[in-house]
């Protein structure tokens, strides 16, 4: 205990070797965020490069999210002059004086005002010319982002960023009224840290020695009532198991009628009926016997092709996969051990016994593991100690994400037709928006009508599909292109309605989902979406397309 | 006004083109008393006015989306002055401007950047005002992070609504957002499910027992607690603790550290310390961007008609891929709220006063803090005043079948309830 007699002053004094532990500005001005993905995630924001393509009220949305958390670089790319509908819709322009003026750098400086520490660029050139300049244009960015750029630049450019593994990732994003969808290009996305649900196992069916030991050890029915109320429920578990298996042959309970009487059993070790502890370990009580094995979705990643055709190319995250599978393949058959105790009732000591347990046992599988990584042929040199250590604490909730080319779903008449049928809305958005882009581009000058579009619709489709309704509503929403359409208005009979408005709430919600996918895919951390995220701001619904 | 809804001289030629396009033609999905045109954009840009509560992470998207949607009249309400763990998402502050009161930091920078838009701060409590003064919007938006004044809010502008007056019903929007996840809704006071009708959705934050952490911590978390809650108290006599002065915070991060050393237990850090101390949410700017951006999509509709709007909870979650579910909570009959007034609860025949308070402080339905009990007729329990205190402690010994008959009403009024709840007594 501390003294009773201490006061402010000593107490101040005391602090001082602590105060170094104080956060620096920036540790402060990031906070809420490093609570999300730690120094780790920011360090790799902090050196990601972006380039975005237009300067629409999207793109600055967009970036607008990626400056404030605090990305290193941004370049626009964006030859468009501020026109009065940009100065209205964007709030990275200011209004009436930006008319005229470069809609990239005026965005570039407004945006930068967000974060000192964040650099960025207006490059003034049309999206043709750097397309024109190929991949080594490109290679210096970590990702490209593009909002509503023409069809045909847009197959050239994801064309160009597809044909080698190590060029950036690339971000579409289209959006017409309250319609919107976005997809990311990539090969593959391995993921350490992706922050999962479902804890780590505790392993209480396969106890480990110093763990069975410790619970075969305390004197249950003798102990003082103040001490057995505060055993932790995962030592009572592995007892009450081991009680139950000598008893019954070395047999745990299978039945339904047996685990009933497996649960009496936890119940009758109680000595006062308020023993929180116990019934701490009553609720719990299948983990005693449910078999702790591999995750499935872990299990299945053993079987990925990046373990096939391993190499010593290979990147380091399939080295550790290969070492984590021959772990597995030895008895008990689970992940390393979790550290992480969670919290159980229990006093201080019984708690901190406990943890020191785990922990120990956790540091002896990850040397185990280290071993085998050691004889593998990448050696333990070829990958960095944080890392394995990352992975191993983390092994629980390792994912592989393996993309395709953007516009394989329009390639394949087939798994449109699916789409459509298991979630119409979400396909019935992207068909509208792929073909209005589509038409767009060939006919600019002149209203696109709605058989047009439903003949495009159509022809991606294969013969004889039925158009549900939702594609009906998508494409009454955005099929009539008109940048100068206040001048025909009069004219246009048909149901005219959105498919360039850039309204600010969709611009804003984009921005604010664009910008967190591609957060996750430049900290590695978290899981991004893989296929089409269709968005329909009418009745306020999202949805992913499986590519 | 012109034919192309252009009334203010700030409005220059073509500003609105893409907002129009939605306002000048029905969609497939429209609703038939939409009035394209110029009538509705009128009604958007001269005559709607709106109330925004919170100048926060949501407050500041909140207020930019709505200038830029083209609403004219905008009042923001924000207690709070800034600080520098604001400026990863609030971005209308800056460096230079920590220390100032957010609604008027925020007010200024939208007129400065959105020309012809009036935003109007009040630097206070929401608490501070009455009907008259939430009668004269059409709209209210919440992006708030405290669920008490969420429930003021509500309670008000319930209590406001006169079937007499269709005028008196003002449609309120609720974001909210933790880390990746975060929700928006549009309740109808009276109509749909009201913020008291769903209490249960919002998590309650964690609440440590007192005698673990004077006696048993096990968790880094315990020993923080111990240094905030029972050390500073002792130590430091009636000095009120800053939760905002590193001073503070480094002497609580020590007095933990040292208590931890003493027990054995890792993980007291600065960054727990502040969190536990202080209650802190992660925040991001994308998730705020999402959820505020709903929220005022909802309001361009619902002022517009020119889409159907959210019926009426949108929940989003963007740690795992993106999922997000929209559905239609129902409105509960016995919400104390918007329903008939009186909440049904069972209770043993033998608990005591002072466990009932204990239950209605845990039951996330209820959640009312510190609470004080009466019947019709008599105190049960008062918190306050002292003399009152007093006089009614030893009732909380007592069965609280002591006071009331089976079917018996007590009525529950604490500082975390804006409204007394009738509480009708059955015993099990």
């Amino acid at each position: 205990m501390t003294s009773d007699s201490q006061d402010i002053e000593s107490a101040t004094t005391a602090m001082s070797p602590v105060i170094t532990d104080a956060p620096d500005s920036k540790t402060r001005r990031y906070d809420r965020q490093l609570r999300l993905w730690a120094a780790s995630g920011q360090s790799a924001l902090e050196s990601s490069r972006i380039l975005v393509l237009s300067g629409t009220a999207t793109s600055t949305s967009i970036l607008k999210n990626l400056v404030l958390p605090g990305i290193g670089h941004f370049t626009i790319l964006d030859d468009a002059k501020v026109s009065n509908e940009d100065a209205g819709n964007n709030f990275f322009l200011e209004g009436p004086e930006s008319i005229g003026k470069p809609r990239a750098s005026e965005a570039v400086r407004l945006l930068r005002e967000l974060n000192e520490s964040v650099d960025g660029a207006a490059e003034l050139s049309d999206i043709s010319s750097a397309i024109a300049k190929g991949a080594s244009y490109f290679a210096d960015y970590s990702l490209v982002i593009a909002h509503n750029i023409p069809y045909s630049q847009l197959n050239q450019l994801s064309e160009i960023l597809w044909s080698d593994v190590t060029l950036p990732h690339l971000i579409i994003v289209r959006s017409a009224g309250f319609l919107a969808e976005f997809s990311i290009q990539f090969h593959e996305h391995t993921i350490i840290e992706s922050h999962p649900e479902m804890p780590p196992s505790l392993r209480l069916d396969k106890p480990f020695p110093a763990l069975l030991e410790h619970a075969r050890s305390l004197d249950f029915e003798n102990m003082d009532v103040t001490d057995h109320g505060h055993i932790p429920y995962a030592v009572i578990l592995v007892r009450a198991m081991d009680d139950w298996k000598a008893k019954n042959g070395g047999k745990a309970p299978t039945t339904t009628a047996e685990r009933d009487a497996f649960k009496k059993s936890i119940y009758a070790m109680k000595k006062k009926s308020d023993e929180e502890n116990f019934d701490e370990a009553v609720t719990q009580f299948r983990r005693a016997f449910v078999e702790t094995k591999v995750p499935m979705d872990v299990a299945d990643l053993f079987q990925d092709q990046g373990l096939t055709s391993l190499t010593p190319q290979s990147s380091p995250f399939f080295h550790l996969l290969a070492a984590l599978r021959e772990f597995c393949s030895r008895p008990p058959h689970t992940l390393p051990l979790s550290a992480a105790l969670p919290d159980m009732k229990a006093d201080t000591k019984n708690y901190v016994h406990l943890q020191k347990l785990y922990k120990t046992q956790s540091e002896k599988e990850k040397d185990e593991f280290k071993e085998i990584l050691a004889q593998s042929g990448i050696g333990v040199a070829g990958v960095e100690m944080g890392m394995v250590d990352d992975f191993v604490k983390n092994c629980h909730g390792l994912r592989i994400l393996r993309g395709k080319r953007w516009g394989a779903l329009d390639a394949n008449p087939t798994a449109l037709a699916s789409a459509l049928l298991s979630s119409p809305r979400e396909a019935a958005t992207h068909l509208a928006l792929s073909s209005v882009s589509v038409l767009l581009e060939q006919t600019p000058q002149k209203a696109i009508t709605t058989e047009a579009v439903t003949a495009h619709v159509l022809n991606l489709l294969p013969k004889g599909t039925e158009l549900p309704s939702e594609v009906e509503e998508a494409l009454g929403e955005v099929h009539v292109p008109s940048h100068s359409h206040l001048d025909e208005s009069a004219d246009l009979t048909v149901s005219v309605r959105s498919p360039t408005a850039d309204l600010p709430n969709t611009a804003a919600f984009l921005g604010g989902i664009v910008a967190q996918e591609a957060i996750k895919m430049i900290t590695k951390q978290y899981v991004p979406v893989n296929g089409i995220c269709a968005i329909d701001l009418i009745g306020c619904t999202t949805g992913i397309v499986r590519v | 006004m012109d034919a192309n809804g252009v009334s203010a001289s700030n409005d220059w030629q073509g500003r609105y083109n893409h907002i129009d396009q939605i306002l000048e033609q029905p969609g497939p999905r429209t609703d038939e008393s939409f009035g394209a045109g110029d009538t509705v954009k009128d009604f958007l840009r001269n005559q709607c006015k709106v109330l925004v509560i919170g100048a926060g992470g949501l407050g500041c998207e909140i207020l930019a989306n709505l200038a830029l949607t083209g609403f004219k009249e905008i009042h923001v309400i924000d207690m709070d002055t800034i600080d520098i763990s604001n400026l990863n998402r609030q971005f209308l502050f800056r460096q230079k401007d920590v220390g100032k009161p957010k609604a008027t930091v925020a007010a200024e920078f939208i007129m400065k950047r959105v020309p012809g838009v009036t935003v109007t701060p009040y630097f206070g409590k929401i608490q501070d005002k009455d009907e008259d003064y939430y009668m004269q919007f059409h709209l209210v938006i919440c992006g708030l992070d405290s669920v008490e004044a969420r429930r003021w809010i509500n309670a008000t502008l319930i209590n406001m609504v006169d079937s007499d007056s269709p005028e008196s019903l003002k449609p309120l929007i609720d974001g909210g957002t933790e880390g990746f996840r975060g929700q928006a809704r549009v309740i109808l006071p009276t109509v749909t499910a009201c913020i008291e009708c769903t209490l249960n959705m919002h998590t309650k934050p964690t609440a440590f027992p007192i005698c673990t952490i004077a006696n048993t911590p096990r968790l880094p978390e315990h020993c923080i607690e111990w240094a905030s809650v029972l050390e500073w108290p002792r130590v430091h006599g009636d000095k009120k603790m800053d939760n905002d002065d590193p001073e503070h915070i480094g002497w609580l991060y020590s007095t933990a550290l040292k208590r931890a050393k003493e027990f054995n237990i890792d993980g007291v850090t600065w960054s727990l310390t502040q969190g536990v101390v202080k209650n802190i949410i992660p925040a991001i700017a994308s998730t705020n961007a999402v959820i505020a951006a709903a929220c005022c999509n909802e309001a361009f509709k619902i002022a517009t008609s020119s889409a159907a709007y959210l019926d009426n909870y949108f929940m989003y979650m963007g740690n795992d891929s993106i999922y997000t579910l929209t559905f239609q909570p129902e409105r509960r009959e016995d919400c104390p709220v918007c329903g008939n007034n009186s909440l049904p609860i069972e209770i043993s025949k033998d608990m005591t006063v002072e466990q009932l308070i204990e239950t209605l402080g845990e039951r996330p339905d209820v959640q009312a803090k510190k609470p004080s009990l009466a019947t019709a007729t008599s105190s049960i329990y008062l918190q306050s005043p002292k003399q009152l205190e007093e006089a009614t402690r030893p009732n909380l010994e007592k069965k609280v079948s002591d006071f009331v008959e089976e079917s018996g009403q007590i009525i529950v009024t604490s500082v975390s309830l804006p409204f007394s709840l009738q509480l009708i007594v059955h015993f099990v």
